[in-house]
């Protein structure tokens, strides 16, 4: 019982550290720096969902992303309806189209589903930057409405934006910890280790792998309105793209797949090393940040592929004996 | 105004950047049915080929007819190289390591280039091959004609090789059954080292035709990669001659759908192909499983 | 009304025939031993009965109810458990969490779950292992979660494909005794199993199979001496070079 008391000390101290870090640091970089990586956190907890639990690589999450970004903004824009409430139609938008593509992918193994989910991805930023009605290439500007938390827009600073991606956060966590506890959980990692043998303990697999992807969906989406909300302008190219789908991934993979805390450490790790290294390298930082990426997730594929969690239990088995 | 001769130069050109996509796939095919483990930086390093055939005429004024067996045998090398130093020690990793693995060396090489080469979309200016010549009334590049040209060749010698040598029937087999073969003292380390390369080479080849009248940048190889996906998938998994005649028919596919539909669209229909095989016919059209 | 009852089941492969108009009836509370030469199709007539392949022809009444077809999963919730020849542990879980997966097919509870995997991982003997991940156990400990697991699931009818092949004589003989504490418990058991001394003491009735076709049904006594078998199984030099493939 003394290991768990331990745990909930560090987790409390971690929580109101956070809390309280906007009255400190006012600054807006250091806000802007942890709201991103709260927010790839967040992202990277969805993936996790069915990535790291189901064990179903999908490579094109960017396609929930964008849904909830457009769908939120889109019924602010022409319906005038509050993002919170877009926020939620988007999320159920989502998990529609988890189901739409998600059930003929499920028959679709291991490379086939990861390809596959790629081509999606791809279609669905080709569609965006054709579709005139959602501002195709040239993307959507949201209006300037009167800050409020009705309205998710904050002019003058950006704390309130910093405890709403904290809020997303914490729900994703939640909803993360009872997923790992719950019938769900074990039912995932089962798909996630034998096929036919979870099957033969009376496994619907297809029905699980999208109670993976539907949970998985909603979540990116949600992530997706309020970064529409954050940055005021969303394009396909800034929401739909490939490499959103793989930076998640990765997020989720470095840290420590199937487990709750994994994708956590994987943004306070990741996300810090980007932003550095694109003011570092000033105008050509888009492609460094990515050199680095890159080398990463060969690094942690190839030694380390339960992420930095992996590394800890195995110090913790050593400890030990 | 869509007359008969617009339709058929488009048939044309289809079919002949079928071809190269055809030796595209053929490469990731080859490395794909030796070990299950599909290849996410072919396209990367049928990039690097481009740009090797690029420098090789910026800086030493090597055309790129002469610097394709420098191409073929680069890409060889990079391809063993990638074998021994990252697939090696994946083959009984996890799925999850195996995708990441070749995908982040696809974005680490991508973005490397990016950052060596900059962003800039660069084009070899007059090689030897260039102009436009009349086929019958109809105008075909000449770079392009010699392109899918040599790669039906090259499909053509590595057929020959794989069915007919020893070495190549080594290959097949331990794409068939690694122990097997390996109860006959067939190394399967070097087999797999060797598909890599060949499989590699593939794009060597590839590479340097291209260079002759396609742009060259970083992010150049990730369509291509992409039509592979789908051609091995169309064509079978496994089955080399069947990927190469998937690439054709693709290649037709993309142009026709540019032509009738919208040039917007063209890879949508290419990524839809492949979503209809893999749920219709998963064994693609000449597949073994 | 028998447990199980397989009719005039049949598949094909392609050409090939690998099960031909099997009857098959499994009552209440026996041990049943299939048995047969390698390839004569006893791990298809399971996968059949199991939901894995669908059968060309025949069907398969569990409980008096038509099962025939019906998926894998499905079939695990009627009350039929198997086991794999080449074990389907999920090797990256404790032995806890394995056998829970079982247990949660029959409820939607954590708590209840747990409970269960602990009194069957009791049975079965793998009580002290439970934190052990699946991955690192020995041979005969990855079988014994493999049948612990299937078990977790409440089956009426446990299904047993080889779960005792490559067992030292300790192991062996401690699997015989946990499949006769099934039993007893009140589970019917079908076996598929090569090693003759499990199956003959266990067995109230042995089934034998060759080239897809069933050849004997009896007591295992009265199996060991039918002439059939016995030439189906040692057969004349004829018989040998004929089943090479």
């Amino acid at each position: 019982m003394g290991g768990n008391k331990h745990k909930w000390i560090w987790l409390v101290i971690g929580a109101v550290l956070c809390l309280i870090f906007p009255l400190f640091l006012t600054l807006p970089f250091p806000r802007h720096l942890m709201i991103m990586i709260f927010l790839y956190a967040s992202l990277g907890l969805a993936w996790n969902m069915i990535g790291g639990y189901a064990g179903q690589i999908s490579l094109g999450h960017a396609i929930f992303f964008g849904a909830g970004a457009y769908t939120s903004t889109l019924m602010l824009m022409k319906l005038g309806v509050s993002p919170w409430v877009g926020m939620l139609v988007g999320g159920i938008l989502s998990v529609g189209i988890a189901f739409i593509i998600g059930y003929p992918c499920f028959k679709l193994a291991g490379h086939y589903f990861a390809i596959a989910t790629i081509a999606i991805g791809e279609i669905a930023q080709q569609w965006m930057l054709n579709w005139d009605w959602a501002g195709s290439a040239v993307g959507l500007t949201l209006p300037i409405l009167p800050e409020s938390l009705i309205n998710l827009e904050f002019h003058t600073t950006k704390a309130p934006y910093y405890y709403v991606a904290f809020g997303i956060l914490i729900l994703a966590i939640l909803a993360t910890y009872g997923v790992d506890r719950s019938k769900l959980g074990y039912y995932f990692k089962a798909i996630k280790g034998d096929l036919e043998g979870a099957r033969s303990l009376g496994i619907n697999v297809t029905k699980y792998k999208f109670y993976a992807l539907a949970l998985s969906a909603f979540f990116t989406s949600i992530c997706g309105s309020f970064y529409a909300q954050y940055v005021l302008f969303i394009d396909p190219d800034s929401v739909f793209p490939l490499m959103l789908s793989i930076i998640v991934c990765l997020v989720a993979t470095l840290g420590g797949v199937g487990t709750v805390w994994g994708p956590v450490i994987g943004a306070f790790i990741l996300i810090p090393i980007s932003e550095f290294t694109r003011i570092q390298f000033g105008g050509g930082g888009k492609g460094t940040d990515l050199i680095i990426y890159g080398f990463l997730i060969m690094v942690i594929s190839i030694y380390q592929p339960f992420g930095v969690i992996g590394i800890t239990k195995r110090f913790k088995k050593k400890e030990s004996p | 105004m869509l007359t008969s001769e617009i339709i058929w130069q488009t048939i044309l050109s289809g079919v002949l950047m079928g071809c190269i996509y055809a030796l595209v796939a053929v490469g990731l095919c080859l490395i794909w049915g030796l070990m299950e483990i599909v290849n996410f930086a072919h396209g990367e390093m049928l990039m690097l080929a481009m740009f090797t055939a690029f420098w090789a005429f910026s800086l030493y004024h090597i055309d790129p007819i002469l610097s394709l067996p420098l191409c073929m045998i680069l890409l060889f090398i990079i391809g063993v190289a990638t074998y021994f130093i990252i697939i090696k020690k994946i083959i009984k990793a996890p799925f999850l390591a195996q995708i990441l693995a070749t995908f982040g060396l696809g974005i680490f090489l991508r973005y490397l280039a990016q950052f060596m080469f900059s962003p800039d979309f660069r084009t070899i200016k007059n090689p030897i091959l260039s102009g436009n010549i009349n086929l019958g009334g109809l105008f075909v590049g000449v770079p392009q004609l010699a392109a899918s040209l040599i790669c039906i060749a090259t499909f053509i010698i590595l057929y020959s090789f794989i069915n007919k040598t020893e070495m190549g029937i080594a290959l097949l087999a331990t794409s068939e059954d690694r122990e097997a073969a390996s109860l006959m003292g067939i190394n399967s380390d070097k087999m797999f080292a060797l598909g890599w390369g060949i499989g590699a080479a593939c794009l060597g080849v590839a590479g340097a035709l291209m260079s002759n009248f396609y742009y060259i940048f970083p992010e150049v190889g990730f369509n291509f990669a992409l039509i592979a996906y789908v051609a091995v998938a169309l064509g079978g998994f496994g089955s080399i001659p069947g990927s190469f005649v998937a690439g054709i028919i693709i290649g037709l596919v993309e142009f026709l759908s540019g032509l009738f539909i919208a040039p917007a669209f063209k890879y949508s229909f290419v990524f839809l192909i492949y979503l209809l095989v893999v749920f219709i016919r998963p064994q693609g059209l000449w597949g073994r499983y | 009304m028998p447990l199980l009852e397989v009719q005039g089941l049949s598949k094909h492969f392609g050409g090939l025939v690998a099960n031909d108009h099997v009857d098959l009836r499994v009552d209440k509370g026996e041990i049943i031993g299939l048995i047969g030469p390698n390839g004569a199709g006893k791990t298809t007539l399971f996968n059949c009965i199991a939901g894995f392949y669908a059968p060309t022809a025949g069907n398969v009444q569990f409980k008096g109810e038509d099962i025939t077809g019906l998926p894998a999963n499905e079939i695990c919730l009627r009350g039929i458990a198997r086991t794999f020849q080449i074990v389907r542990i999920f090797k990256d879980m404790s032995v806890l969490d394995n056998v829970m997966v079982g247990a949660f097919s029959r409820t939607n509870s954590a708590a209840r779950a747990k409970q269960k995997a602990l009194e069957v991982l009791d049975f079965c003997g793998l009580a002290a292992k439970k934190s052990l991940l699946a991955g690192g156990l020995t041979i005969a400990d990855k079988k014994r979660l493999e049948f612990t697991k299937a078990l977790a699931t409440d089956p009426a009818l446990l299904m047993l494909d080889e779960a005792i092949a490559g067992l030292n004589q300790t192991e062996t003989a401690e699997a015989v005794e946990l499949v006769k504490k099934v039993r007893e418990s009140g589970i019917t058991v079908l076996l598929v199993e090569h090693v003759m001394e499990v199956v003959m003491p266990i067995s109230s009735r042995v089934v034998v199979l060759e080239y897809g076709k069933k050849i004997a049904e009896d007591t295992p006594e009265k199996v060991i001496h039918n002439e059939e078998v016995i030439k189906a199984y040692l057969g004349d030099k004829y018989h040998a070079s004929r089943r090479a493939h």
